[in-house]
Protein backbone atom coordinates (compact mmCIF):
# COMPACT_ATOMS: atom_id res chain seq x y z
CA UNK A 1 0.00 0.00 0.00
CA UNK A 2 2.74 2.45 1.01
CA UNK A 3 4.70 1.79 -2.16
CA UNK A 4 1.57 2.28 -4.27
CA UNK A 5 0.79 5.61 -2.59
CA UNK A 6 4.38 6.75 -3.13
CA UNK A 7 4.11 5.95 -6.83
CA UNK A 8 0.81 7.86 -7.10
CA UNK A 9 2.30 10.89 -5.35
CA UNK A 10 5.48 10.70 -7.44
CA UNK A 11 3.41 10.65 -10.64
CA UNK A 12 1.44 13.74 -9.58
CA UNK A 13 4.60 15.60 -8.58
CA UNK A 14 6.31 14.65 -11.85
CA UNK A 15 3.27 15.84 -13.86
CA UNK A 16 3.14 19.15 -11.99
CA UNK A 17 6.89 19.65 -12.41
CA UNK A 18 6.66 18.94 -16.14
CA UNK A 19 3.81 21.47 -16.43
CA UNK A 20 5.77 24.16 -14.58
CA UNK A 21 9.02 23.58 -16.51
CA UNK A 22 7.34 23.72 -19.92
CA UNK A 23 5.17 26.70 -18.98
CA UNK A 24 8.08 28.79 -17.70
CA UNK A 25 10.35 27.80 -20.57
CA UNK A 26 7.74 28.63 -23.22
CA UNK A 27 6.67 31.94 -21.67
CA UNK A 28 10.25 33.15 -21.11
CA UNK A 29 10.27 35.31 -24.25
CA UNK A 30 6.92 36.93 -23.42
CA UNK A 31 8.04 37.65 -19.87
CA UNK A 32 11.31 39.15 -21.07
CA UNK A 33 9.33 41.44 -23.41
CA UNK A 34 7.17 42.64 -20.53
CA UNK A 35 10.18 43.33 -18.33
CA UNK A 36 11.75 45.76 -20.83
CA UNK A 37 11.57 49.53 -20.51
CA UNK A 38 9.34 49.90 -23.58
CA UNK A 39 7.57 46.57 -24.03
CA UNK A 40 5.68 47.67 -27.15
CA UNK A 41 8.97 48.46 -28.91
CA UNK A 42 10.51 45.22 -27.68
CA UNK A 43 7.54 43.45 -29.20
CA UNK A 44 8.11 45.33 -32.50
CA UNK A 45 11.75 44.25 -32.53
CA UNK A 46 10.83 40.62 -32.00
CA UNK A 47 7.82 40.60 -34.31
CA UNK A 48 9.72 42.13 -37.25
CA UNK A 49 13.08 40.43 -36.55
CA UNK A 50 14.90 43.74 -36.34
CA UNK A 51 18.68 43.87 -35.95
CA UNK A 52 20.04 46.07 -33.19
CA UNK A 53 20.94 48.78 -35.73
CA UNK A 54 17.49 48.74 -37.33
CA UNK A 55 15.86 48.72 -33.93
CA UNK A 56 17.92 51.74 -32.85
CA UNK A 57 16.69 53.66 -35.91
CA UNK A 58 13.08 52.70 -35.14
CA UNK A 59 13.59 53.60 -31.49
CA UNK A 60 14.91 57.09 -32.42
CA UNK A 61 11.99 57.70 -34.78
CA UNK A 62 9.58 56.57 -32.08
CA UNK A 63 11.16 58.89 -29.51
CA UNK A 64 10.96 61.82 -31.94
CA UNK A 65 7.32 61.06 -32.79
CA UNK A 66 5.96 60.83 -29.25
CA UNK A 67 6.13 64.59 -28.40
CA UNK A 68 4.22 65.40 -31.62
CA UNK A 69 1.67 62.74 -30.71
CA UNK A 70 1.24 64.18 -27.23
CA UNK A 71 0.74 67.70 -28.66
CA UNK A 72 -1.87 66.31 -31.02
CA UNK A 73 -3.62 64.54 -28.13
CA UNK A 74 -3.80 67.79 -26.17
CA UNK A 75 -5.16 69.64 -29.19
CA UNK A 76 -7.81 66.97 -29.81
CA UNK A 77 -8.83 66.93 -26.14
CA UNK A 78 -9.14 70.72 -26.03
CA UNK A 79 -11.17 70.75 -29.20
CA UNK A 80 -13.44 67.94 -27.95
CA UNK A 81 -14.22 69.93 -24.79
CA UNK A 82 -15.13 72.92 -26.96
CA UNK A 83 -17.28 70.78 -29.27
CA UNK A 84 -19.10 69.14 -26.35
CA UNK A 85 -19.86 72.56 -24.87
CA UNK A 86 -21.30 73.72 -28.17
CA UNK A 87 -23.37 70.55 -28.59
CA UNK A 88 -24.66 70.35 -25.01
CA UNK A 89 -27.24 73.13 -25.31
CA UNK A 90 -27.73 73.08 -29.08
CA UNK A 91 -31.04 72.25 -30.72
CA UNK A 92 -30.16 73.52 -34.21
CA UNK A 93 -27.11 73.72 -36.39
CA UNK A 94 -25.18 76.93 -35.83
CA UNK A 95 -22.20 78.37 -37.68
CA UNK A 96 -20.10 77.68 -34.56
CA UNK A 97 -20.99 73.98 -34.62
CA UNK A 98 -20.29 73.78 -38.34
CA UNK A 99 -16.93 75.44 -37.74
CA UNK A 100 -16.14 73.09 -34.83
CA UNK A 101 -16.97 70.02 -36.92
CA UNK A 102 -14.77 71.30 -39.71
CA UNK A 103 -12.02 71.79 -37.17
CA UNK A 104 -12.54 68.17 -35.97
CA UNK A 105 -12.12 66.94 -39.52
CA UNK A 106 -9.01 69.07 -39.95
CA UNK A 107 -7.52 67.71 -36.73
CA UNK A 108 -8.26 64.12 -37.72
CA UNK A 109 -6.74 64.64 -41.13
CA UNK A 110 -3.66 66.26 -39.59
CA UNK A 111 -3.36 63.39 -37.12
CA UNK A 112 -3.62 60.76 -39.83
CA UNK A 113 -1.05 62.57 -41.96
CA UNK A 114 1.35 62.71 -39.02
CA UNK A 115 0.87 59.01 -38.22
CA UNK A 116 1.19 57.90 -41.80
CA UNK A 117 4.40 59.90 -42.21
CA UNK A 118 5.76 58.17 -39.11
CA UNK A 119 4.73 54.73 -40.32
CA UNK A 120 6.48 55.30 -43.65
CA UNK A 121 9.64 56.44 -41.87
CA UNK A 122 9.56 53.39 -39.56
CA UNK A 123 8.99 51.00 -42.45
CA UNK A 124 11.95 52.53 -44.29
CA UNK A 125 14.13 52.02 -41.21
CA UNK A 126 13.41 48.27 -41.40
CA UNK A 127 14.72 45.70 -43.87
CA UNK A 128 12.53 45.97 -47.04
CA UNK A 129 10.51 42.79 -46.54
CA UNK A 130 9.81 43.52 -42.87
CA UNK A 131 9.05 47.14 -43.74
CA UNK A 132 6.37 46.04 -46.19
CA UNK A 133 4.91 43.68 -43.63
CA UNK A 134 4.93 46.41 -40.97
CA UNK A 135 3.20 48.91 -43.27
CA UNK A 136 0.56 46.43 -44.30
CA UNK A 137 -0.17 45.56 -40.68
CA UNK A 138 -0.13 49.08 -39.22
CA UNK A 139 -2.26 50.58 -42.01
CA UNK A 140 -4.88 47.92 -41.44
CA UNK A 141 -4.71 48.49 -37.70
CA UNK A 142 -4.98 52.29 -37.76
CA UNK A 143 -6.78 53.09 -41.02
CA UNK A 144 -9.61 50.60 -40.79
CA UNK A 145 -12.88 51.44 -42.57
CA UNK A 146 -14.57 51.66 -39.15
CA UNK A 147 -11.90 54.02 -37.89
CA UNK A 148 -12.87 55.49 -34.57
CA UNK A 149 -15.64 52.95 -33.99
CA UNK A 150 -15.44 50.27 -31.29
CA UNK A 151 -13.22 47.56 -32.70
CA UNK A 152 -14.49 44.03 -32.16
CA UNK A 153 -11.58 42.38 -33.98
CA UNK B 1 -3.18 -61.99 -7.75
CA UNK B 2 -6.94 -62.51 -7.96
CA UNK B 3 -7.53 -61.06 -4.45
CA UNK B 4 -6.34 -57.66 -5.67
CA UNK B 5 -9.13 -57.20 -8.20
CA UNK B 6 -11.62 -54.27 -7.55
CA UNK B 7 -14.66 -56.55 -7.12
CA UNK B 8 -12.93 -58.43 -4.28
CA UNK B 9 -11.99 -55.14 -2.57
CA UNK B 10 -15.55 -53.88 -2.56
CA UNK B 11 -16.81 -57.15 -1.24
CA UNK B 12 -14.29 -57.09 1.61
CA UNK B 13 -15.13 -53.47 2.45
CA UNK B 14 -18.86 -54.17 2.51
CA UNK B 15 -18.25 -57.05 4.89
CA UNK B 16 -16.17 -54.90 7.25
CA UNK B 17 -18.77 -52.11 7.28
CA UNK B 18 -21.56 -54.61 8.10
CA UNK B 19 -19.61 -55.89 11.05
CA UNK B 20 -18.61 -52.39 12.30
CA UNK B 21 -20.41 -51.24 15.44
CA UNK B 22 -19.95 -47.87 17.16
CA UNK B 23 -19.49 -48.49 20.83
CA UNK B 24 -19.11 -44.87 22.10
CA UNK B 25 -22.25 -43.09 23.34
CA UNK B 26 -23.24 -39.66 21.95
CA UNK B 27 -22.51 -36.73 24.28
CA UNK B 28 -25.51 -35.50 26.26
CA UNK B 29 -27.97 -33.24 24.34
CA UNK B 30 -26.06 -33.88 21.16
CA UNK B 31 -29.04 -33.32 18.90
CA UNK B 32 -29.98 -30.03 20.66
CA UNK B 33 -26.44 -28.85 20.19
CA UNK B 34 -26.55 -29.62 16.48
CA UNK B 35 -29.81 -27.71 16.03
CA UNK B 36 -28.52 -24.78 18.04
CA UNK B 37 -25.45 -24.49 15.84
CA UNK B 38 -27.62 -24.60 12.73
CA UNK B 39 -29.83 -21.80 14.08
CA UNK B 40 -26.80 -19.70 14.98
CA UNK B 41 -25.39 -20.12 11.51
CA UNK B 42 -28.70 -19.01 9.97
CA UNK B 43 -28.89 -15.96 12.25
CA UNK B 44 -25.31 -14.85 11.49
CA UNK B 45 -25.16 -11.82 9.12
CA UNK B 46 -24.21 -12.40 5.51
CA UNK B 47 -20.61 -11.50 4.68
CA UNK B 48 -20.36 -7.73 4.04
CA UNK B 49 -19.23 -6.55 0.57
CA UNK B 50 -15.91 -4.69 0.76
CA UNK B 51 -16.21 -0.88 0.79
CA UNK B 52 -15.08 1.24 -2.16
CA UNK B 53 -12.18 2.54 -0.13
CA UNK B 54 -11.09 -1.02 0.70
CA UNK B 55 -11.19 -1.91 -2.99
CA UNK B 56 -9.17 1.20 -3.90
CA UNK B 57 -6.68 0.58 -1.10
CA UNK B 58 -6.31 -3.00 -2.22
CA UNK B 59 -5.81 -1.89 -5.80
CA UNK B 60 -3.22 0.70 -4.79
CA UNK B 61 -1.41 -1.85 -2.69
CA UNK B 62 -1.35 -4.62 -5.25
CA UNK B 63 -1.71 -3.19 -8.77
CA UNK B 64 0.04 0.21 -8.73
CA UNK B 65 3.44 -1.15 -7.67
CA UNK B 66 3.58 -3.36 -10.76
CA UNK B 67 6.45 -1.93 -12.83
CA UNK B 68 4.57 -1.72 -16.13
CA UNK B 69 1.54 -0.03 -14.57
CA UNK B 70 3.65 2.36 -12.47
CA UNK B 71 5.75 3.38 -15.49
CA UNK B 72 2.62 3.91 -17.62
CA UNK B 73 0.98 5.98 -14.89
CA UNK B 74 4.01 8.25 -14.48
CA UNK B 75 4.45 8.56 -18.27
CA UNK B 76 0.80 9.54 -18.76
CA UNK B 77 0.96 12.19 -16.03
CA UNK B 78 4.21 13.55 -17.51
CA UNK B 79 2.60 13.74 -20.93
CA UNK B 80 -0.45 15.52 -19.50
CA UNK B 81 1.81 17.96 -17.63
CA UNK B 82 3.90 18.74 -20.72
CA UNK B 83 0.85 19.17 -22.97
CA UNK B 84 -1.04 21.34 -20.48
CA UNK B 85 2.08 23.45 -19.81
CA UNK B 86 2.71 23.97 -23.50
CA UNK B 87 -0.93 24.86 -24.25
CA UNK B 88 -1.17 27.28 -21.34
CA UNK B 89 2.16 28.90 -22.25
CA UNK B 90 1.06 29.24 -25.86
CA UNK B 91 -2.16 30.99 -24.76
CA UNK B 92 -0.30 33.26 -22.37
CA UNK B 93 2.35 34.21 -24.94
CA UNK B 94 -0.33 35.00 -27.50
CA UNK B 95 -2.20 37.12 -24.95
CA UNK B 96 0.92 39.10 -24.03
CA UNK B 97 1.85 39.68 -27.67
CA UNK B 98 -1.66 40.81 -28.56
CA UNK B 99 -1.62 43.19 -25.64
CA UNK B 100 1.74 44.67 -26.69
CA UNK B 101 0.59 44.96 -30.29
CA UNK B 102 -2.49 46.91 -29.20
CA UNK B 103 -0.35 49.00 -26.90
CA UNK B 104 2.00 49.94 -29.75
CA UNK B 105 -0.96 51.18 -31.79
CA UNK B 106 -2.48 53.05 -28.84
CA UNK B 107 0.82 54.81 -28.16
CA UNK B 108 1.03 56.05 -31.76
CA UNK B 109 -2.58 56.89 -32.52
CA UNK B 110 -3.95 59.93 -30.66
CA UNK B 111 -7.49 58.72 -31.33
CA UNK B 112 -6.77 55.40 -29.61
CA UNK B 113 -4.62 56.75 -26.79
CA UNK B 114 -6.40 56.30 -23.46
CA UNK B 115 -7.29 59.67 -21.93
CA UNK B 116 -6.74 60.39 -18.25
Amino acid sequence: MKKGVLILVFGLVAGAAAYACIYFACTASARSLQRTDKPELAWLKEEFNLSDAAFQRVFDLHAAYLPQCRDMCREIDAHNVKLQALLSGATNMTPEITGALAESARLRSGCQTMMLRHFFQVSQAMPPEQGRRYLSWVKEKVFLPDYGMPNEK
Amino acid sequence: MKANEPGDHEEALRKVLKEWRVGAALPPRFQDGVWRRIEQAERAPAPIAPSAWAVIAHWIGTMVPRPALAASYVAILLAIGVTAGWAQAHRETRRVKNELRERYVRVLDPYQTPRR
